[in-house]
């Protein structure tokens, strides 16, 4: 199986780079971004699977990154994270495309199991993607000679 | 009620209430008092005018009859005839038929002899040519004596009468019982202490007085006379010390004797006196009335404000609370969400340190051991202690921030049953039949679907334990009943057959913190919350209820 890269978006420094080490000693790919606009510059480079995106940040808010995420890289799941008093937020982004949203303070087993989950979703959407296409493939030279 | 900033209002209500009935009422008694007694002073004046009056008539006309009987005898008969005693016998004889005033009868010559005589004394052949009365008998051909002793040594007077007669003249003279006349004079009695009697020019009396002072004494008290003429005088006359008596005096006919009528102040005026007296005890007992009715009326209006006041402050009061609670919410919800930044950073902090720690044990850095296990305790207490803090900001949130409303277009046909199905398991469970009683067609407002169902639930749950207070699990029965009004507004009833609520606690029941419930069981903020929801969707709620009976609550919702 693929080895699941992900990527941490928070304001938290210290958030970031501890969880980072955490998430790297599970063997996952992790990658920090401390701001809306990093995140979108980094997934242009280094594209990734699951984005962990807290939903209060200075500057580009969670919500407006998680639209941008979508709309430049769909297949890029989304988990929102976020403090009580945001949950509304947390709603709305589930409405923008986000996967599934995370309490603050949020243990890091469930980060891991929700990343978990949203990657294995993502294998499967992928899954059905190389299957549609290989039947694509397989029915093509038909098609060809019909066409011919 | 002392000390307190009432007193002020309490004096001024008080004095006006006091004053401004008083003055009218004391204004009224007084014209009142002023008017009567003037009009009972002039009625007893009158009335002891019209008594002198007629009893000077009765005077007058008994004296004027006197000299008629004399000139009647005058004129039938002639001198000659009467010198004769059998004569002058038979007449008087028939006079005393007439009237037994007489005493006597004389006839004189023009020279003041007494020629002829009838009466119990031997006067005849004396002399009164030089006498006063002989000479203004002559002069005036009539003359009415004061009372005199005379050689009789007893009170009387005379009445002569002269003519003449063939260039004669000659005097009929009787002498008239004074004793009897007294009487006459004196038969009047007004009130206990009224009298009447004559005076002579010189304030001499003419007859007894009931009051003391006889017949030809001067009384001690001296009275102004009339002045000559017919008029009636009125006056008040006080003597020394004695009581003040009313008088009315005048002249009689021939302007010899004045009549005296007199009364005392007091016995006169008796009404005046009685009226006084009832105006007095009208004028306390309505006094009384005014300030015993001021008194409790500025009680009851010092009370009132009090009770209103009090009402004011609590409201403000709730209204401070309740913004003050707004507040704390705010800074509450801010405040929980900054301490969950920071406790996410020792969660993830504590989850590297646990890591590090079985990586250290495992490549043997670290030994197993009693110290090792304490710093395992103490992590996992740090673990629980930051599950504790995140339990607390979550319910600080829960409490504290209710977020923006979101109206939309709601169909309540659809919406309630959905809210009804929430509360039907426990409603089942305490015996409650639930019922819901919904028009056939689409009632749509424009709502928060979730505030509209926290309104609802709060209101069917108060339901609830209203009816398993008062009935325990039988017989309970909850109604919800939705109706269209006017302008397209809805009308949500909520009712109970529960414990109700008193008229006391019914203008608290949207106060925030108010409950009836014990301590710990209920906040006193869900129907304040309701209420405000309500207010904020911009509708009312309203509520009735009966104790014992049940109680239903309305919210009408605009379109």
């Amino acid at each position: 199986m693929e080895k699941l890269k992900m990527m941490l978006v928070d304001d938290e420094e210290r958030f970031l780079s501890t969880t980072q080490k955490l998430l790297e000693r599970k063997d996952f790919d992790v990658q920090t971004a401390s701001s809306g606009a990093e995140a979108l510059e980094k997934l242009r480079t280094k594209p990734v699977h699951v984005v962990i995106l807290d939903v209060k940040m200075p500057g580009m808010d969670g919500v407006s990154t998680l639209r941008e995420i979508k709309r430049n890289f769909p297949m890029v799941e989304v988990i929102m994270l976020t403090g009580h008093a945001t949950v509304e937020s947390a709603i709305e982004g589930l409405k923008s495309g986000a996967v599934d949203y995370l309490m603050k303070p949020a243990n890091l087993e469930d980060i891991v199991a929700k990343a978990m989950d949203a990657f294995n979703r993502r294998v499967d959407i992928e899954e059905k993607i190389r299957v549609a296409r290989m039947r694509g493939l397989m029915k093509s030279p038909r098609e060809m000679l019909k066409n011919a | 009620m002392e000390k307190s900033p009432y007193t002020g209002v309490r004096r001024f209500v008080l004095i006006n209430m006091i004053l401004v009935p008083f003055i009218p009422f004391l204004l009224a008694l007084g014209i009142g008092n002023h008017s009567f007694s003037r009009s009972i002073e002039n009625s007893t004046i009158a009335s002891m005018k019209r008594i002198a009056g007629d009893h000077r008539q009765m005077i007058e006309s008994f004296l004027l009859e006197r000299q008629n009987d004399l000139e009647l005898i005058i004129n039938t008969s002639s001198f000659t005839e009467l010198v004769r005693p059998e004569r002058l016998s038979s007449i008087f004889l028939q006079l005393q038929r007439i009237t037994s005033a007489f005493v006597d009868l004389g006839i004189f010559d023009d020279t003041g002899v007494h020629v002829a005589y009838h009466g119990p004394y031997d006067l005849s052949g004396k002399l009164y040519r030089d006498t006063p009365w002989f000479q203004q008998t002559l002069k005036n051909g009539i003359y009415i004596s004061d009372v005199f002793l005379g050689y009789r040594n007893i009170p009387h007077f005379i009445i002569a009468v002269a003519k003449k007669e063939n260039e004669r003249t000659w005097i009929i003279r009787a002498t008239v019982d004074s004793q009897r006349f007294d009487n006459m004079v004196r038969q009047i009695r007004i009130g206990k202490t009224g009298e009447a009697y004559l005076l002579n020019r010189s304030g001499v009396l003419q007859t007894d007085r009931r009051s003391g002072g006889n017949l030809m004494e001067s009384p001690r008290e001296k009275i102004p006379l009339p002045r000559n003429g017919r008029e009636i005088h009125t006056f008040i006359h006080r003597e020394g010390r004695e009581e003040p008596f009313l008088y009315a005096t005048t002249w009689l006919k021939d302007q010899n004797w004045v009549l005296v009528i007199r009364q005392e102040k007091t016995d006169a005026f008796m009404a005046l006196r009685e009226a006084r007296m009832s105006i007095l005890f009208i004028s306390l007992v309505g006094g009384g009335c005014i300030v015993a009715a001021a008194f409790t009326l500025t009680g009851a209006i010092v009370r009132k404000m009090e009770k209103t006041d009090a009402e004011k402050a609590l409201l403000s009061q709730q209204l401070i609370g309740a913004s003050r609670l707004a507040e704390l919410g705010e800074m509450a919800a801010g405040f929980a969400h900054e301490i969950n930044n920071p406790l996410q950073i020792i969660s993830t902090e504590l989850s590297l340190i646990r890591v590090l720690q079985s990586e250290m044990i495992e490549s043997g850095q670290l030994t197993p051991g009693e110290p090792h296990e304490q710093v395992t305790d103490s992590i996992d207490q740090i673990k629980l202690q930051i599950d504790r803090c995140s339990r607390i900001t979550a319910s600080i949130l829960k409490f504290g921030r209710q977020g923006e409303s979101r109206s939309e277009n709601l169909d309540l046909t659809v919406v309630i049953p959905e809210i009804i199905q929430m509360v039907q398991k426990k409603a089942e469970v305490h015996g409650v039949r639930m019922e819901c009683r919904l028009p056939d067609t689409p009632v749509r407002v424009t709502a928060d679907a979730s505030r509209l169902q926290q309104v609802l639930l709060n209101l069917l749950n108060n339901a609830l334990d209203a009816i398993i207070e008062q009935r325990g699990s039988t017989g309970g029965i909850i109604g919800l009943d939705l109706s269209t009004g006017e302008n397209g507004t809805a009308t949500i009833d909520v009712s109970d057959n529960g414990t109700g609520i008193t008229p006391e606690n019914m203008e608290k029941i949207f106060a925030p913190f108010f409950t009836t419930k014990p301590v710990g069981k209920g906040t006193g903020l869900g129907l304040s919350v309701c209420f405000g929801i309500v207010q904020q969707m911009g509708g009312k709620m309203e509520v009735t209820s009966t104790v014992g009976k049940g109680t239903t609550f309305s919210i009408v919702l605009p379109a």
